[in-house]
């Protein structure tokens, strides 16, 4: 790695800590600016003037707003992300408890999507023309413009509910214990509950891939190299998957990096439709309830890996395709 | 180029118009006279929860048949709440609810705590009924330990609230459950008065018919936390019912009955003996004691359990008399100390928590931050797992002197309300323990599946409409009649909760058929007879059949934000 690369990369980073504080402090003003108050959640009849004070205190918003910003941006640096108020647990243990099944439905949602459509997309732009290509595209657009619900629901009606093949919900049958994360990981059990919610996403998913490789390779088969493989006989096969694919991927990993990013929110819809326990259904929770520490961690967690995992796609960038540097500019 | 940039500068000219129209002006829409102003009923979002919403729809209908302009306003629940709780000068009229609960099989709690004058600065009396009769009469119920006497002013009490109507009662809905007949013995489920059958009874006693032993039942909400010094979620109460047991618990009937207590007497008003059933454990094997029980309803008095603090404020004393007797002595005489008390706290191992609420001196957080990793109580279920936001797992303890029937309880958490019934009728799950969906259509399931029983039973909650008495005209009882005469609940019963419910009148449910004053007041749908109540009143209406307050009446408020 060259000096001028290891600078390009310790300014990134910079601006990624830049990034995150403005993303910080953004999350902070926006959830206590929201109407609503955390302690609504705990309104009872038996609910008295000292509980509420009680709660105030613990919460520590009774404090000046800018004294709790200084707190939450000392603890945030620290990487603590301090006690939820709804759950009265530490905010780390709750998205670590969810982050697992977050990470597996999405990336494997997300890895299935992009090697399926970007197959796809290459072979439909390759007959291009043809009826084959019209009933693919209009086939891959009529599934990605379904309702993620919709499409989950019937999923269910017909799988589950009528053939009984796949369970209704969870990560688990009920009762099941297992040993360790792992040994669940990798349960026939598991893999039975993931299907329907990994077959959703998949399906709400594999329609950017899907027509962003087929652009691609219709530009990139306009191109000179293209007719010189086709001038040097080269069989179509090979001129498909190793000269034209390969060129029209560049932009397909970039949208592959940014989706991962974006996806570790999770998607709420399919987990609540599957009752699936991942970080989705917990920060709906969360700001639903005005539970701002845990809000707050979560958001700031994903922002921290959405703003990573685009550094990386850059990098992978100049890996994939040495014509691209960032040193030089 | 040019004329682009012109195009720009006019859209942004339109847009901070626009910002600027919908920055709260001035309040200048106050018209000053006798009109009464524009009125603002909140309730939540469709979408939260389509019967309230429903019920407000008709609700405001009917109020506009008095010449009064009333919008429907919708709040999620957390804004509605804060609202309602936190800004009491502000707000006009509201959609609320009481659920049912066991300790609410005594009229005390709701009697008390929603309309006694202490409690309209900052309780739960948030429309700020004040009547120093009624205080007197709720204060008095509380203290007689004669049960003819006490029923006597809880009949009076609910009358004088049926006649000042600071709420429109709607419905007391029925709570809907269903179960699984071929795998649990329907004549081992137990149908709780004014509970339905998803109680502690049920839990205890189901026995199965076949293999399957494992109950598994169903939440929307995510348990919060399973700790017994700590009132959290709903779903987490029914948890805590099991694993922790209590000195009395409240039977199928709706009255209290000895449990963990063997036996318990009154000696005067304020004192009474109690008697520990022998041979009881926790559930890793050491006795419980008469000094676990003393500090079990001694812990919350420290600052550190504050949710159940008002539950105990009234004991001034216990005493251990023996190894398995001890009397508590109150500070003031109280008929519902067998519901509210003895009744409503845990029996938690004194080894356990003693150490855990010590570690907490000097820290701001309490007890409600503390969760075992694995809970200890001595009731008849032992905790067994928990995965946040799946489930939870307890087991039979087969120790216990009232051991469960079947071999676990399983509590999933399933956010999406068709795959519970999905899961019902395939087998996933075999009690249907919430439901928030169309009545209509479960009854449909059970009647094409027969494996399938449905058990609807009138609820100890309510639903009504609050109204704000800080804010005329809501301020005048003939008002407020005047409303409820010309809301059509009969219909919000039939459209709104599908027939799914009894017209409530009063704030004990008629499922409490004990304490439910009879001959209430019934404010009959009936426009005209409302319009002649407020004609009486003094109210009159402009040529437009406005509503207009008495002659010596202006409006003096904004419309409510």
């Amino acid at each position: 790695m060259t000096r001028s690369s290891t600078r390009w990369i310790a300014q990134r980073l910079a601006q990624m800590l830049l990034v995150l504080w403005v993303v910080a402090t953004l999350l902070f003003l926006i959830f206590r600016l929201m109407p609503g108050n955390p302690l609504a959640a705990y309104i009872d009849p038996n609910f008295t003037a000292d509980q509420q004070q009680a709660l105030i205190h613990e919460f520590g918003l009774d404090l000046p707003l800018w004294q709790q910003y200084l707190i939450f941006l000392r603890a945030s640096a620290a990487g603590s992300m301090g006690q939820s108020f709804f759950y009265h647990a530490p905010v780390a243990q709750l998205v670590w408890e969810a982050l697992p099944n977050t990470l597996i439905l999405v990336l494997g949602a997300v890895i299935i999507a992009f090697l399926i459509g970007a197959t796809a997309g290459a072979f439909l732009a390759w007959k291009r023309g043809t009826a084959l290509e019209t009933a693919g595209i209009s086939l891959a657009l009529a599934v990605r413009a379904a309702p993620e619900f919709w499409v989950g629901m019937i999923l269910l009606a017909v799988f589950s509910f009528s053939l009984r093949w796949f369970p209704t919900s969870g990560t688990a049958s009920p009762g099941a214990q297992y040993a360790s994360l792992w040994r669940q990981l990798t349960s026939p059990d598991f893999l039975r509950h993931l299907a329907l919610p990994l077959v959703t996403l998949v399906l709400y998913l594999q329609g950017l891939p899907l027509l962003l490789m087929r652009s691609n390779m219709l530009d990139v088969m306009e191109e000179e190299f293209i007719v010189m493989a086709r001038m040097k006989g080269l069989p179509e096969r090979r001129i498909l998957l190793r000269h034209a694919a390969r060129n029209a991927l560049l932009p397909v990993v970039t949208a592959f990096a940014l989706v991962v990013g974006y996806s570790l929110q999770g998607y709420v819809v399919v987990e609540n439709v599957f009752s699936w326990p991942g970080l989705g259904r917990l920060l709906v929770k969360a700001v639903a309830a005005k539970d701002y520490p845990l809000a707050q961690g979560a958001f700031l967690l994903i922002a921290a890996l959405a703003i990573f995992m685009n550094l990386a796609a850059d990098l992978f960038y100049t890996w994939l395709d040495p014509r691209v540097s960032y040193a030089k500019r | 180029m040019q004329k682009r940039s012109v195009v720009h500068g006019l859209a942004f000219l339109a847009l901070g118009a626009l910002i600027a129209a919908g920055a709260p002006v001035a309040p200048t829409q106050a018209q000053p006279g006798r009109q009464v102003r524009e009125l603002v009923l909140v309730t939540w979002p469709q979408a939260q929860d389509p019967q309230q919403y429903e019920a407000a729809r008709i609700a405001a209908e009917g109020m506009r048949r008095l010449g009064l302009r009333v919008t429907v306003r919708t709040m999620p629940w957390e804004q509605l709440a804060d609202y309602i709780w936190y800004s009491r000068q502000k707000w006009d009229m509201t959609t609320w609810q009481m659920v049912g609960r066991p300790e609410r099989s005594d009229p005390d709690e709701l009697l008390v705590n929603l309309f006694s004058s202490s409690t309209a600065k900052d309780g739960y009396n948030f429309i700020g009924f004040i009547d120093p009769k009624y205080d007197e009469i709720a204060q008095g119920q509380r203290e007689a330990t004669d049960l003819t006497t006490r029923k006597k002013l809880i009949v009076q009490a609910q009358e004088i609230i049926a006649g000042a109507q600071p709420y429109t009662f709607l419905v007391n809905p029925k709570s809907i459950y269903a179960f699984n007949n071929q795998v649990w013995d329907p004549a081992t489920i137990v149908e709780q008065k004014g509970i339905g059958i998803k109680n502690f009874w049920t839990f205890d006693g189901a026995a199965p018919k076949g293999a399957q032993k494992d109950m598994v039942l169903n939440a929307q909400d995510p348990v919060q936390a399973i700790n017994p010094l700590y009132i959290s979620g709903k779903v987490d109460s029914w948890i805590t019912e099991l694993i922790w047991d209590r000195l009395v618990r409240i039977g199928p009937d709706g009255l209290p009955r000895p449990w963990a207590a063997g036996a318990y007497k009154w000696l005067t008003p304020t004192t009474i003996d109690v008697t520990l059933r022998p041979g009881m454990r926790w559930h890793d094997g050491t006795p419980v004691t008469a000094d676990d029980v003393i500090f079990s309803f001694t812990a919350p008095k420290g600052g550190k359990v504050p949710m159940y603090r008002p539950f105990v404020a009234n004991i001034a004393d216990i005493k251990k008399l023996s190894a398995t007797t001890l009397r508590f002595t109150l500070a003031k005489p109280s008929a519902a100390f067998l519901t509210s008390t003895l009744g409503k706290i845990n029996l938690v191992p004194q080894h356990v928590w003693a150490p855990m609420l010590q570690s907490l001196e000097g820290k701001k957080e309490n007890a409600e931050s503390l969760q075992e990793k694995a809970p200890i109580g001595s009731g008849p279920f032992k905790f067994a797992g928990w995965t946040r936001g799946q489930e939870v797992v307890l087991e039979a303890n087969p120790e216990h002197w009232a051991a469960p029937k079947m071999r676990r309880w399983i509590l999933r958490t399933v956010s999406n309300v068709e795959a519970a019934l999905g899961g019902l009728r395939n087998g996933e799950i075999n009690f249907l323990s919430d439901y928030l969906g169309d009545p209509a259509v479960l009854a449909r399931l059970s009647s094409q599946d027969p494996r399938i029983t449905v058990i609807a039973s009138t609820d100890i909650g309510m639903q009504f409409i609050a109204y704000n008495e800080r804010r005329p005209p809501f301020n005048d009882a003939d008002f407020r009649r005047a409303l409820s005469m010309v809301i059509d609940r009969n219909m919000i019963r039939l459209v709104a909760y599908k027939g799914y419910g009894v017209l409530a009148d009063s704030p004990v449910s008629q499922a409490l058929e004990f304490w439910h004053a009879p001959n209430l007041p019934q404010y009959a749908y009936n426009v005209a007879a409302a319009r002649d109540l407020l004609k009486k009143a003094g109210y009159e209406w402009d040529p437009q059949g406005h509503l207009l307050y008495p002659a010596s009446q202006t409006e003096t408020l904004e419309v409510a934000r």
